[in-house]
């Protein structure tokens, strides 16, 4: 019942983007994030597309696989398209039906939205989801944010905790799918009837599914104590993170890209 | 030797928040002491202590009084505690709660990573604890994708990377079939003669017990017993009394015993060979035939359930987890649906009441009226929901009502059914699965494992269904759980009910099944009465199946006494050892 759920959807092709460390992805994440939204021309809009394709090609990642990561965020992509069009008065009116005008940059601003959400779901995948593991992530993130150590935030802590809700997902999706098993041979019914029956159904899936969570929370406490787990302080780590040039080179190659198309942007843009 | 374990008249309470009369005091003044380099089981019912005494050893809970000496150290401050827990490596009972990484490599890491092991030596730890338990080309994995058995190495390899020098294990078969069981044990052994390390297990299977140095039996928190397995099974009725059982050959020669009035002493059950040997003793020297106490054969009930030509596949049909599967189901019997861990037992038994829709093929019922229900017709699923109740492993974790009640109630109130004395209905329920009434208002969470399982059971039997599934009813429970959920089903078959149960203990299946049905690597692979299916060992074994341990040791015997008497009969072993041992001694005496 819930096989179809699969959590960041790591695809696994031996791509130079799967080998880099997963830091450096982080970082590009967020510059590909910040000039997503600064590219406004036609021209940079190109610029953006043709990185993100060679990106995509660098990673290996199947046609097939691209589009079914675009599928899920269609409807919100319309959505963003149709109201962008209908309620964006400035520039020339093209059409006009009661309260709904349809005007050329309206027209403009719609493909601009709707496009960047397709980029921005694309750089996503590319640079994190789908080449990195979450476990990879989750090392990066401690790893960037340890500075933060030194203000006493739990960078370890957090990072642990995360990498254990992730270890825990696939366990908990197996529970839930055996418990709404054995409560539909009982007669249960998740899909039909009115939509507070159906927040019910639910919540009698969830009250077994919260006590058993608590009872693994527990026996993974006392599991992790057993192995001497006592923090941060003094563990080493079986696969450190480490830069190599290879990560340098993919840094610089991807950096030269979204510096390209800044240059674009301010040579092309109004 | 050594000294490895001491605990000295330990107490330890459970404190709960509403005060001294709801605490439970789990270990009473208990004394043991174990010598380094040996192999010791602790054994006792439910509730007896028993994991709680080996998380004292491991200083994971502190006594209340009384001391505990691990290796040397008393966990008396913080330092001592770590220097106990890096020496003794745990192996708890749920696979999937002692799972740490999300990769099967970092898992192993992550003790010795908290232990400080720099690089490259941690790898290298990693890597050999990963080739010893057979997990190595498995190390990219996720954990979580494992199966059980696989998931328990793993959790051995994490702690042999720890480089341990005790080992405990709480239960960790206990979630294991037979084979994977029988792998994790060897497994055990095999660390114990290259690394000398010592072993604490502790267990509800007896023949693992068997296999030790040394037992000790836990009851209310004390050591009752202690001794060499044969000291403790030479001692039948205190074995039983404390809620235990006999390994099945030492029970078999037991029974002989009895039935010739001869005594077992310590020296008859040392091993193997003195088990035979005492067997065809008593055997040899009975004077009178002692009685069988055969139940009386069933008649064939009509056709109730039909499966014709099922297939079922996962992975948009790439992996096959059921093939051709062709099975009628006679009304009142029991049929036990055997086979290895992944053979497609718990695929099959799902389509049975719609649960999943058949890919391709038919589950047909067909009703006293002459009806016939099929799963392919979507209007007919919920007749055959309510007709047909199934029972998932570990039912006790799907309990979510505010009282028990209310929880056997769940489906009567689902499927809606008008006219039905509900009050009544729960608690003829409830009285069948072997609940009694006060505990209806109670909140199921409250409840033991045991109580939980049955509430869970009640609440399928509320539908009063014409056929009961059951995956794996006893997993998990102690001998003597074991020995009442079976005697429930046997109560519930006399209704009328007709049982289908999914079992990988072929000692159980023997024992209770009319007939066996064995399922290897997702097609039938034979189907028949127990006594034909396990005529002898290599019929079983070329249908894929392990012989009963029972039937395994009797056929020994019986092998060894006709050597001495050529001209004897062979009978088909029955399943259980009183009959088994008045049928051996009878024919021996024709001799």
């Amino acid at each position: 019942m819930l096989s179809d759920i699969s959590l960041g959807r790591y695809v696994e092709t031996g791509s130079i983007l799967h080998k880099t460390d997963p830091r450096i992805k982080v970082i590009l994440y967020i510059v590909y994030l910040v000039s997503i939204f600064v590219v406004n021309s036609p021209a940079a809009l190109l610029t953006l597309f043709a990185l993100t394709a060679l990106q995509l090609v660098t990673a290996k990642i199947p046609f097939k696989v691209t589009l079914s990561t675009l599928k899920p965020i269609l409807p919100l992509t319309l959505f963003i398209f149709i109201l962008n069009m209908f309620t964006l008065k400035q520039g020339q009116m093209l059409w006009s039906w009661r309260f709904l005008t349809v005007t050329d940059y309206g027209i403009e601003r719609a493909i601009l939205m709707s496009l960047r959400i397709v980029f921005l779901i694309l750089s996503t995948s590319v640079l994190l989801t789908l080449t990195t593991t979450p476990l990879k992530i989750s090392d990066a993130l401690e790893s960037l944010m340890s500075p933060l150590k030194v203000i006493h935030v739990p960078v370890h802590e957090m990072s642990m905790m995360m990498s254990i809700a992730l270890r825990f997902i696939p366990t908990l999706i197996e529970e839930t799918d055996k418990i709404m098993k054995a409560q539909v041979s009982r007669g249960a019914d998740y899909d039909t009837g009115s939509f507070i029956n159906r927040i019910k159904g639910y919540v009698t899936v969830l009250i077994p599914l919260f006590v058993s969570s608590f009872k693994r929370a527990e026996d993974l406490a006392v599991a992790m104590d057993a192995r001497c787990y006592r923090g941060g302080e003094g563990r080493t780590k079986l696969n450190p993170l480490k830069i190599t040039g290879r990560d340098i080179a993919v840094l610089i190659a991807f950096l030269a890209g979204a510096g390209a198309l800044i240059a674009v942007e301010v040579f092309y843009g109004k | 030797m050594a000294v490895g374990i001491s605990v000295k008249k330990v107490d330890f309470t459970y404190k709960t928040d509403e005060g001294e009369d709801t605490s439970v005091k789990a270990l009473n003044g208990i004394s043991l002491e174990v010598e380094t380099g040996s192999y010791c089981a602790v054994l006792g019912p439910n509730g007896s202590g028993k994991s709680t005494l080996a998380k004292v050893i491991d200083v994971l809970e502190f006594p209340d009084n009384g001391t505990v000496a691990v290796l040397g150290y008393e966990g008396k401050n913080d330092e001592d505690c770590y220097k106990i827990r890096e020496r003794c490596a745990y192996v708890f009972q749920n696979p999937d709660n002692q799972i740490v990484g999300t990769i099967v490599e970092e898992d192993v890491a992550f003790g010795p990573e908290n232990l400080g092991v720099p690089l490259p030596e941690l790898r290298q730890r990693v890597d050999e604890a990963l080739k010893y338990v057979g997990l190595y080309e498995l190390r990219d994995r996720q954990a979580a994708s494992l199966s059980g058995g696989q998931k328990q190495k793993l959790a051995i390899a994490g702690a042999l990377a720890m480089r341990p020098k005790l080992l405990i294990l709480d239960e960790s078969t206990a979630m294991l079939d037979p084979i994977s069981r029988d792998e994790f044990l060897d497994l055990v052994e095999q660390m114990r003669t290259d690394k000398g390390i010592t072993v604490l297990t502790i267990t509800h299977d007896m023949n693992e017990a068997a296999r030790c140095e040394k037992i000790f039996v836990v009851e209310y928190g004390q050591v009752t017993m202690s001794g060499t397995p044969s000291e403790i099974f030479s001692h039948p009725e205190k074995i039983i009394k404390a809620g235990l059982e006999l390994p099945p050959d030492i029970s078999l020669v037991n029974e002989m015993s009895k039935a010739t009035g001869n005594k077992i002493t310590e020296e008859d059950i040392k091993d193997q060979r003195s088990r035979i040997n005492t067997a065809i003793r008593f055997a040899k020297n009975a004077s009178e035939a002692p009685a069988m106490n055969l139940p009386e054969e069933r008649k064939k009930g009509r056709k109730i359930l039909e499966i014709s030509d099922l297939s079922h596949s996962y992975d948009s049909g790439k992996t096959f987890a059921l093939e051709h599967i062709n099975l009628d189901v006679y009304e009142g019997e029991i049929l036990a649906i055997v086979g290895k861990s992944g053979c497609g037992k718990t695929t099959l038994i799902s389509p049975l009441n719609g649960i999943i829709r058949p890919q391709s093929g038919d589950v047909r019922l067909l009703l006293e009226s002459g009806e016939v229900l099929s799963t392919t017709r979507k209007k007919d699923i919920k007749g055959i929901r309510q007709k047909v109740g199934l029972v998932f492993q570990y039912p006790e974790y799907q309990l979510f009502e505010e009282t028990v009640e209310k929880d056997i109630a769940y489906g009567l109130i689902k499927m809606n059914t008008p006219g039905v004395n509900r009050e009544g209905r729960v608690k003829a329920a409830a009285l069948l699965s072997g609940l009694t009434e006060d505990i209806l208002t109670r909140s199921p969470f409250e409840l033991s494992g045991g109580q939980k399982r049955r509430a869970a059971l009640a609440g399928v039997l509320v539908m009063k269904p014409q056929i009961l599934v059951l995956d794996e009813p006893a997993a998990g429970l102690d001998p003597l759980g074991r020995k009442e959920m079976f005697e429930t089903i046997l109560a519930l078959r006399e209704t009328g009910t007709t049982i289908i149960l999914v079992s990988h203990n072929m000692d159980e299946a023997a024992r209770y099944a009319d007939r066996i049905f064995c399922i290897s690597r997702g097609r039938e692979a034979a189907c028949g009465k127990p006594s034909e299916l396990f005529e002898n060992e290599g019929k079983a074994k070329s249908y894929g199946l392990s012989l009963p341990l029972l039937y395994k040791f009797s056929s020994q015997v019986k092998e060894a006494l006709s050597k001495d008497y050529p001209g004897i009969d062979v009978l088909p072993p029955y399943p259980d050892a009183q009959n088994e041992a008045a049928s051996i001694i009878r024919s021996a005496m024709k001799c």
